[in-house]
């Protein structure tokens, strides 16, 4: 059966990408559970030693999980040939500083430790080391699961485990479910080339919209606009909506046909720009920077801060209802004015609407915030 | 020197003759330790897949002394040897894994492969492109 002989990497004659934009690949800061065939073919890097390509993804530390096959033990190290189906690679597990030293247990303290009924905490520490010890000595037969980075040495490629524990695994239910979940992770991550994701679809609208919404902002205040309906402030967005249907036809070349680009521009100038202007008012509106009194055919918009009936309206609720009794000592909640400015003056008032009026009177004094949401007014 | 990978197959791959001599294998099914000959080191496994009993004898001279259970499952790691006899994996590992879910590990082998071939025909077309 050949069906285990794996193609090498088909990106492997590309360019890998400047180290630059490495970090933006999440899969280079993940540990990443590759085969490991796939981690004994993948091409290093020319630029830094100890990165590797999969598939144009840097891979700089890795996962692994199989079975024990070969086992070196050095002074202050093991070296774990480890064997997950698809290939073999070494890992190199170093002996923890503290597991050394257990060898030689402290005496003196121990006698008078011994004598205590509670908890002894020399013992637990000598139990936990134990444990440590047994869970990072292997045997070959035993699974071991290793993270960390890997690198050639001697022409050949190794863990460096940072982390690496044996996996008690009688009922191989690790293996198991390490087996079905890494074919998924290679669809669905390292298989998949990796692309910087610029925002090239709503970029250019969002920000469209959010320059005509400033644009009528900035009029808006220059003249003290107090209402204004949509076809009063149209022409202003005009500039917008003509230099992208400007730019379009430089970006198909020179064309013969004037008609040929009405066609392909799509919808018309006109339409572009109510659209426009819909939009940021929309913008606007979420803001609370200006607002409809009325919802009705005609579309008479206010500008919050300049309504000075608003104004009123909502200082009257805050100096009327500080002087009753469940306001005195902290003032009126936002939403109490709210919804008494809604009930006495428009339903249509938003609460970002409202608090840019409160921070309008505040800037005036005339009123006085007590905590974020509180509002109070000495008469 | 590492050994080569070894490669996970169904017991009734392991008799087909499609395996090559040396070939590093992983197997391993619903195999049952039916008698241990500890004068030869030969343990046989037995399987049963579709309606038919599959033998697999494991050379287990490597993995002595191992505690023999008649009835247990194991999963064993060697090599093939192609004997007069037949097929005799000689093993580096004999597991006793009893108790494991069988269906869903034959499940995990069949995705793997199966992902296999998909990414080496993947392969294949690119180059052909």
């Amino acid at each position: 059966m050949r069906t285990q002989v794996r193609c090498p990497n088909p990106m492997s004659q590309e360019d890998e990408p400047p180290s630059t934009l490495w970090g933006l690949d999440p899969i280079f800061s993940a540990f990443a559970r590759l085969y490991i065939k796939d981690l004994l073919q993948i091409r290093e890097s020319c630029q830094v030693p100890g990165i590797f390509f999969y598939n144009s993804h840097p891979i700089y530390k890795v996962d692994v999980l199989g079975t024990v096959v070969c086992k070196r033990e050095r002074d202050d190290f093991f070296c774990y040939g480890v064997d997950d189906g698809t290939g073999v690679i070494n890992c190199l597990c170093w002996k923890n500083e503290k597991w050394r030293e257990s060898g030689d247990p402290p005496v003196a303290p121990r006698a008078s430790a011994q004598s205590e009924p509670g908890l002894n905490a020399l013992a637990e520490l000598k139990k936990l080391r134990e444990a440590q010890r047994r869970y990072s000595q292997l045997e070959i037969g035993e699974t071991l699961r290793a993270r960390g980075p890997m690198k050639t040495s001697r022409q050949q490629r190794e863990v460096m485990a940072s982390t690496f524990y044996k996996v008690n695994d009688p009922v191989m239910a690790e293996q198991i479910a390490w087996m079905m979940e890494v074919p998924d992770l290679y669809r669905k991550c390292y298989d998949k080339p990796f692309q910087l994701q610029a925002n090239s679809t709503s970029g250019p609208t969002v920000g469209r919209v959010n320059r005509a919404a400033q644009i009528l902002k900035d009029f808006l205040k220059e003249k003290t606009v107090t209402k204004f309906r949509p076809y009063d402030v149209l022409d202003l967005l005009q500039p917008l909506v003509c230099s992208l249907s400007q730019a379009k036809p430089g970006d198909q070349g020179p064309q013969k046909d004037p008609s040929a680009q009405a066609i392909v521009a799509g919808p018309s100038a006109g339409q572009q720009l109510r659209q426009l202007l819909k939009e940021s008012l929309q913008v606007l509106q979420d803001q609370g920077a200006v607002y409809r009194k009325v919802k009705s055919q005609d579309e008479l918009y206010h500008v919050t801060e300049q309504d000075k009936d608003l104004l009123i309206a909502v200082k009257d609720v805050i100096r009327e209802d500080s002087k009753r009794e469940k306001y005195a000592e902290k003032g009126c909640h936002v939403l109490h004015v709210l919804s008494a400015v809604r009930q006495r003056y428009s339903p249509n008032i938003s609460k970002e609407a409202l608090e840019l009026v409160l921070r309008t009177l505040e800037c005036n004094s005339d009123v006085i915030s007590t905590t974020t949401n509180h509002y109070t007014m000495f008469s | 020197m590492l050994p080569a990978a070894a490669v996970a197959y169904f017991p009734w791959e392991i008799n087909s003759g499609s395996l090559q001599e040396g070939e590093s294998v992983r197997t391993f099914g619903r195999q049952v330790l039916l008698y241990y000959q500890p004068e030869e080191s030969k343990a046989t496994l037995t399987t049963r897949h579709a309606s038919a009993q599959h033998k697999v004898i494991v050379h287990t001279l490597f993995v002595e002394p191992f505690n023999a259970i008649i009835g247990a499952q194991y999963m064993v790691l060697g090599e093939i040897e192609n004997c007069e006899g037949g097929v005799v994996v000689r093993a580096r590992v004999l597991n006793c894994v009893d108790g494991v879910n069988l269906a869903l590990f034959q499940k995990a082998v069949n995705q793997q492969r199966s992902f296999f071939r998909e990414s080496e025909s993947k392969y294949c077309s690119a180059l052909l492109c």
